[in-house]
């Protein structure tokens, strides 16, 4: 009968995953780019708040967009049209991006060739936020749509961002209010950055752009 | 369910060890986790039995949670320990500071640890 033995490890199983995170954060940083993951439900209004950005953004920056989804190119090809270069990421049944997602991409083009990079990390409130993709700042998006105790059912993506977008916020008084949304992202994390927007109406784009420091 | 993809994290980093032991089985993985783990550890189990079906060496191996101590780290104050079971009222997940007050706390939810690995190494 063959020997057993026990090896002790000790090391965290997102190990991995977190080193690489921090190698994409470091490489971006040294080269002076910027790296954003946005995060939010199917329908919070992710990809026409991308298309905002990259239509204000891209006469001045060379912006690229990493869309993850289960499936399709619908959004990668909806914010190409806007200025960006986009690639999507098609997770199959995958529920979030990870740092291999978005090493994988960063691997097949010329970091130097773009100032700005973009992740949309699939649609969902829970998944993204235990995986850290080597962004330098996390945003988290709802709609008002979503109900008034969105966030408050899903507090940890709160607590991993530093902006929180309240968007369509056109809708505020039609049956939907943004108010106690705004007051409980800004309570759950001192520092948050709460921006109530419309990417239908544009509301709010430009204090996103200045909050993300990026200069106009 | 984000379980398959923490289960495929573990098992990565167990070949890697069993790489290394030049292993000709495992016979077990135990990992914690703390109470408050982005991860429903009967799922975690489930997604490690897909993904070993068809991994010779790691078939009849089984994964073994133990819950460990939950730690929170005060923002406000030096506060770094387990947090009061009380929790906050207002919001799940959230700790007030036993020590301060304060609700502007960080709770570690990424703790979870491959603690050791039971492998079959070759008689020789």
């Amino acid at each position: 009968m063959s020997p057993e033995k026990k090896v002790v490890v000790k090391k965290h199983a997102y190990q991995v995953n977190d080193e690489l995170a921090d190698k994409i954060r470091e490489s971006m940083k040294s080269k002076n780019k910027l790296f954003f993951n946005m995060m939010g439900s199917i329908g919070a209004g992710k990809t026409l708040i991308l298309e905002q950005l990259a239509a204000k953004l891209s006469s001045k920056y060379r912006v690229f967009v990493i869309n993850g989804d289960v499936a399709t190119t619908i959004d990668s090809d909806r914010i190409a049209k806007q200025g960006a270069t986009t690639v999507q990421i098609n997770t199959g049944g995958g529920c979030h991006l990870s740092a291999k997602l978005i090493q994988n991409e960063l691997d097949k083009i010329n970091i130097d060739d773009y100032d700005i990079f973009i992740a949309e990390n699939v649609g969902n409130l829970i998944c993204p936020a235990a995986w850290d993709i080597g962004a330098q700042l996390n945003i988290t998006v709802v709609s008002i749509t979503e109900g008034e105790y969105v966030v408050k059912k899903h507090p940890i993506i709160f607590k991993n961002a530093a902006i929180a977008i309240i968007n369509k916020c056109d809708l505020d008084g039609l049956g939907f209010n943004s108010d106690v949304l705004a007051e409980d992202a800004s309570k759950l994390k001192s520092g948050m950055k709460v921006i109530l927007t419309s990417a239908k109406t544009g509301q709010g784009i430009d204090e996103l752009i200045k909050a993300l420091g990026i200069e106009p | 369910m984000h379980e398959y993809s923490v289960a495929s994290a573990i098992v990565d980093q167990v070949k890697a060890i069993v790489e290394e032991h030049k292993a000709i089985q495992v016979k077990k993985i135990i990992v914690s986790a703390s109470p408050y783990e982005m991860i429903i550890p009967e799922l975690l189990i489930e997604a490690y039995g897909i993904i070993i079906h068809e991994l010779d060496k790691f078939k009849n191996s089984t994964l073994e949670i133990q819950i460990s101590k939950a730690e929170i780290s005060c923002l406000e104050c030096d506060y770094k320990g387990e947090p009061d079971e009380k929790g906050d009222p207002e919001f799940a997940y959230n700790f007030i500071c036993p020590k301060c007050g304060s609700r502007d706390t960080h709770i570690n939810m990424k703790n979870l640890t491959i603690e050791s690995v039971d492998l079959v190494i070759p008689d020789n």
